[in-house]
C-alpha cells in the first residue's frame, strides 16, 4: 500500500505555514499558484511527461510547508524540484536544458502569465540568452536547493499520483456510460488543476480521495448519471471529505479569476510574467506591513466552517 | 473514516475544527533529516566507493545503527542518482529480510568552510553484526546445515518479496547480505537495484519473459549469471537467483565458488561447473551478442562431483539455482518449496542460531594488511597470469563489489598505499575481534568437521601487494607452516578428478580471492554507473516511477 499513499501534511504544519514567513495569505497563495504554473510550463517545454511534472508540483508544495517561501527565489525552487524529480524518473533533464527553459519562461519574450488581452510579446532572443556565468550560477543554485529539498523532505521523494487510480475507478464504473474520452479528460483536468491550488489538496488528501472527487466533479460537468448509492465509500472516501474536495477543486477557477482581476494580487501588478522575490518585497514595502495577522487557527477554523456550510448547502 | 461516521451517528456532527484536531495526521509524516549530532559515531566499519560506513549509537533511542556516508561523486549532476534510487526504493520496501532505512542524517560543513560546500548525507540503517562474506571469512565460524538452510530461506523470502514488488536487485552477493546475532539475514545495498517491467515471477514459471532491455553491466563478476556475461539485455529476475546459487555454494564451501578473473574466465569456470551450454541446457544462447565468439571445449559440468559431500538435496537446489537456462532457472517462490528445506536436518529458527563475534570486511582487510606488510617468502608456485589478464578493471577497485554496507572497497590509490604502508589501525578503529588477542593463532587448526566441507581455506595469501599478488604465495613467519599445511590440505581436498582444471587455478584463485574481497573483482562501479546513466537518457533505462 505504500505505493498508493502519500505522507500528508499535519494540520500543525499547515497552521504554522504563515508563521514561517510574514507574508499575507493572499500574496502567499498568489506566489504558490504562480510557481506551480511555472513548474507546469517548464515541464511542457522540457517535454516531460505530466506524471513527472505533477510530482514536482507536489514536492514543491511539501517543501514550502517546511521552508519559508521567501528564503529562495521562487523560480529556482520550481526548477530544482523539476530537476530532482526528472532525475529520479525515466526522463532526466540536463541542467543546461533546465537553465534555458527557465531563462526563457522568466524573460519578457514568453507569454507565461501575461494577460490574455495584451498582444503577444515580441520574441527577443537576447532576453533569454544564458551566458556561461549565469548558467553556472543557476546550476549551483539548483544543486544546493536540490540538497536542501532532499534534506527537508528527509529524502522522501515518492509521490503517488491519483491519476492512475482515477482511471481504474472510472473503468470499474463503466465510465458512467459517457464516452470515455470525454469523462476521462475532464477527470484529468480536475486532477491537474488541483495541483495548482493553494489549498494544497495533494498534501492533505490521499490519492483515492482526489480521484473520487475529480470523478464526481467531472460527472457533474458532463451530466453523467452517477450511481444512486454512496458509491464513494467503495473507494474509501467518506462524504465529508468528498464534499470538501469537490468544493476545493471547483473553487480554484473563481479564485484565480479574482486574483487576476483588478483587485487581485496578480491583477494589481504592473507587468505580467513570473512573480519574483524582489517584486514581493516591493509590494510588502508599498503596503507597509500587513495588518495584524489573524490567529492562523482561527482563520483556518473559520474557513472550514464556511466550507462545511457550502457542502451542506450543496448537498441539500 | 469510520470515526466520522460514528460521530454522525451519535448525533450532532463535531465542529470541523475539533474534527480536524481529532484527526491529526501523525506528526512524523514530514520530518526532515536528523542531524549527525543525533548520533554518537563509534568507529568505521567499512569503506566503499559509495561511501564510508560507520557504526554509531542513536542519542535518542540508544540503538546501534550503521551510518553510510554518501559520497558526492559527480558534483555536476547534483545528488548521486544511484543513491537517490536506493533511498527511494528502500523507503518503499518493508520486509524483515530487507535492510530497513531508518533515517537520513545530515552533517553540515562548518560555517567557516567554503560556502559552496554542501552538507554530507548519511543513510541510517540498523546495525547488523556481520556481512555474510565477512562471517564466512571468520575462521572461528562454522555453519551447520540447519543454519545454512535458515539463511537460505530468509534470503529467498527477501528476494521473493523484492521480485513480487517488481524490483531487480542486480548486485546479489555474500557481501551484500547482512546478518545479526539474532540470526536474521537482510538483503542490503540497493545501489544497482531498479524497477522492472513485466510480469512478476509466477510459481513454476521461473523468471518469466523479459519485457525490455536493461544495461547488462550489473552484478559483481563472481556472482554474474552466464546470460549477463553473454550480454543478454532483456533479462529477468532470474539474474538474482543465479547470485543466490553462488551464495548458497559459498555458504556450503566456505568461500566464493566462482571466482573468475575476467569475464571470459568467469564463463569458463561456469562451464566447468555447469557444463557447456547446448540448445537444451541454454536455449537461445548462440544468439546472445556475447556468445558469438565463444566456442567452449565441451564438458559435462562437475557440480555433482564438487558438491557431493553436501548431499543430494543441496546439489539439487544448487542445480536449479545455477541453471544456465535463465528461462527455466527456479524463481524465489519455487525455491522456497524445494525439498531441501523440507527434509531433515530442518532449517534452524533464527533465534536458535549461535551468535558470533562481529565480522566485517574491514576487519579482514586490516588483518590482511598487517600480514601483507610482512616480508613475503620467495616461496610458492608461480601461477602465470599475464599482465593482460587484469586489464579488465579488477585493479580498479571501484567496482560494484565495493559499495555494500559493511564492506571495504576503497579506491585503488588509497588501497595501495594501505597495502604498501601497512599502517597500524588508528586507535579509534576497530580491531577485529578474533585478532585482538595476539596469542591466538591467526589460523585455528582445521575445524573438526574440516573434511566435511567446512573448508576454511586460508585467506589472506597475497594480501594485496600488487606486483606479486599472483606470483607468490606468501608465507608469514610463524604461522607459515600451518598455512602451508592448510594449503596442501586444501589442494588435496579439491583435487577430485572433476576438479583438475580448477586445481590449475588454485593458487591464483585463492590469492586473488583475498585481495579481491577487499577490492572488488570487477567493473569499476563508476564506469558502470556512468553507463547506467547514459542508458538512462532516452530511450531510457531509468526506473519507472514506483507507485
Amino acid at each position: 500500500m505504500a505505493h498508493m499513499t502519500n505522507p500528508l501534511a499535519t494540520p500543525d504544519q499547515i497552521f504554522h505555514r504563515s508563521s514561517l514567513d510574514s507574508l499575507p495569505t493572499e500574496l502567499r497563495d498568489a506566489i504558490f499558484f504562480s510557481t506551480q504554473c511555472l513548474t507546469q510550463a517548464a515541464g511542457i517545454l522540457l517535454q516531460l511527461p505530466q506524471s513527472v511534472t505533477a510530482q514536482a508540483n507536489v514536492l514543491l508544495a511539501r517543501f514550502w510547508l517546511i521552508e519559508p517561501m521567501m528564503s529562495h527565489e521562487f523560480s529556482d525552487v520550481s526548477a530544482a524540484t523539476v530537476y530532482l524529480v526528472a532525475k529520479i524518473g525515466p526522463c532526466p533533464c540536463t541542467p543546461r536544458d533546465l537553465s534555458n527553459v527557465y531563462a526563457y519562461l522568466l524573460s519578457g519574450s514568453s507569454t507565461f502569465l501575461s494577460s490574455p488581452g495584451n498582444s503577444p510579446p515580441k520574441n527577443i532572443p537576447d532576453d533569454y540568452y544564458q551566458s556561461e556565468t549565469s548558467y553556472q550560477a543557476f546550476h549551483s543554485r539548483i544543486l544546493s536547493l536540490e540538497h536542501l529539498i532532499l534534506c527537508s523532505l528527509s529524502f522522501d521523494t515518492t509521490v503517488s499520483l491519483p491519476h492512475p487510480l482515477a482511471i481504474t475507478y472510472l473503468q470499474s464504473m463503466d465510465f458512467l456510460h459517457i464516452p470515455k474520452e470525454r469523462i476521462a479528460r475532464r477527470v484529468v483536468e480536475y486532477l491537474n488543476t488541483a495541483l495548482l491550488s493553494p489549498q494544497m489538496l495533494y498534501l492533505t488528501t490521499q490519492p483515492n480521495g482526489l480521484a473520487v472527487a475529480a470523478i464526481y466533479n467531472a460527472a457533474k460537468d458532463v451530466g453523467a448519471k452517477m450511481p444512486e448509492c454512496e458509491w464513494w465509500e467503495v473507494f474509501d472516501v467518506d462524504r465529508e471529505d468528498l464534499g470538501f474536495l469537490v468544493v476545493g477543486m471547483r473553487s480554484l477557477e473563481g479564485w484565480v479569476e479574482g486574483m487576476k482581476g483588478k483587485e487581485g494580487v496578480l491583477g494589481k501588478r504592473k507587468r505580467g510574467g513570473m512573480i519574483t522575490r524582489k517584486e514581493v518585497r516591493e509590494i510588502l514595502g508599498r503596503d507597509t506591513l500587513p495588518q495584524e495577522e489573524e490567529d492562523p487557527e482561527l482563520v483556518m477554523a473559520r474557513r472550514m466552517d464556511e466550507k462545511m456550510r457550502e457542502i451542506e448547502g450543496g448537498a441539500a | 473514516m469510520s470515526a466520522s461516521e460514528s460521530q454522525e451517528a451519535a448525533g450532532r456532527p463535531q465542529s470541523p475544527r475539533s474534527f480536524a484536531i481529532a484527526h491529526q495526521r501523525p506528526r512524523s509524516s514530514y520530518v526532515g533529516c536528523s542531524k549527525i549530532a543525533d548520533y554518537e559515531v563509534l568507529g568505521k566499519l567499512g569503506e566503499g566507493t559509495f561511501g564510508e560506513v560507520h557504526r554509531a549509537r542513536s542519542r535518542k533511542t540508544g540503538a546501534l545503527v550503521a551510518l553510510k556516508k554518501i559520497i558526492m561523486h559527480n558534483e555536476k549532476d547534483g545528488f548521486p542518482i544511484t543513491a537517490l534510487r536506493e533511498i527511494k526504493l528502500l523507503k518503499l520496501l518493508s520486509h524483515p529480510n530487507i535492510l530497513r532505512l531508518e533515517d537520513m542524517a545530515v552533517e553540515h560543513p562548518p560555517k567557516s568552510a567554503d560556502k559552496r560546500k554542501r552538507p554530507i548525507m548519511y543513510m541510517v540503517t540498523p546495525y547488523m553484526d556481520h556481512d555474510l562474506s565477512g562471517l564466512l571469512d571468520n575462521p572461528s565460524v562454522t555453519f551447520t546445515e540447519p543454519q545454512i538452510k535458515c539463511y537460505m530461506q530468509q534470503l529467498l523470502q527477501g528476494l521473493e518479496y523484492l521480485h513480487a514488488n517488481r524490483i531487480l536487485h542486480r548486485d546479489m552477493k555474500a557481501a551484500n547480505l547482512l546478518i545479526n546475532n539474532k540470526g536474521i539475514l537482510q538483503i542490503a545495498d540497493f545501489g544497482l537495484a531498479r524497477h522492472y517491467e513485466g510480469e512478476t515471477p509466477q510459481p513454476g514459471r521461473g523468471g518469466g519473459e523479459g519485457k525490455r532491455d536493461y544495461t547488462s553491466l550489473v552484478v559483481t563478476r563472481w556472482y554474474r549469471p552466464p546470460e549477463l556475461l553473454m550480454h543478454l539485455k532483456r533479462y529477468t529476475t532470474a539474474i538474482d537467483l543465479w547470485g543466490v546459487g553462488c551464495v548458497f555454494g559459498e555458504m556450503l564451501v566456505g568461500k566464493p565458488i566462482l571466482t573468475g578473473e575476467s569475464d571470459g574466465h568467469q564463463l569458463e569456470i561456469i562451464f566447468d561447473l555447469c557444463g557447456t551450454p547446448t540448445n537444451e541446457t541454454m536455449p537461445g544462447w548462440k544468439n546472445l551478442p556475447g556468445a558469438e565468439v565463444l566456442s567452449p571445449r565441451p564438458r559435462q559440468g562437475n557440480l555433482g562431483q564438487r558438491f557431493r559431500e553436501y548431499g543430494s538435496g543441496a546439489i539439487s537446489l544448487l542445480r536449479e539455482l545455477l541453471k544456465l537456462d535463465w528461462k527455466s532457472r527456479i524463481n524465489a517462490h519455487d525455491a522456497l518449496q524445494h525439498p531441501y528445506f523440507r527434509n531433515p536436518p530442518y532449517p534452524a529458527k533464527p533465534e536458535e542460531l549461535p551468535s558470533f563475534e562481529e565480522s566485517h570486511e574491514l576487519d579482514r582487510r586490516k588483518f590482511h594488511d598487517r600480514r601483507a606488510a610482512l616480508p613475503p617468502a620467495p616461496k610458492g608456485g608461480t601461477v602465470g597470469r599475464g599482465p593482460n589478464n587484469d586489464g579488465d578493471g579488477y585493479r580498479n577497485s571501484g567496482g560494484p563489489g565495493g559499495r555494500g554496507y559493511p564492506r571495504n572497497n576503497n579506491n585503488s590509490s588509497s588501497n595501495n598505499s594501505r597495502n604498501f604502508g601497512g599502517p597500524a589501525p588508528a586507535p579509534d578503529e576497530r580491531v577485529p575481534a578474533w585478532h585482538r588477542d595476539t596469542r591466538l593463532p591467526p589460523r585455528p587448526p582445521p575445524p573438526a568437521d574440516y573434511g566435511n566441507g567446512r573448508d576454511r581455506a586460508p585467506r589472506g595469501g597475497g594480501g594485496g601487494n600488487r606486483q606479486d599478488v599472483d606470483t607468490y604465495i606468501p608465507s608469514y613467519d610463524r604461522d607459515a607452516p600451518r598455512r602451508d599445511d592448510r594449503r596442501r590440505d586444501d589442494r588435496r581436498d579439491r583435487g577430485g578428478p572433476g576438479d583438475r582444471r580448477r586445481g590449475d587455478y588454485d593458487d591464483r584463485t585463492r590469492s586473488n580471492r583475498t585481495r579481491s574481497r577487499s577490492r572488488s573483482p570487477l567493473p569499476p562501479r563508476d564506469r558502470d554507473r556512468d553507463r547506467d546513466r547514459d542508458r538512462d537518457r532516452p530511450p531510457r533505462d531509468g526506473p519507472p516511477h514506483p507507485r
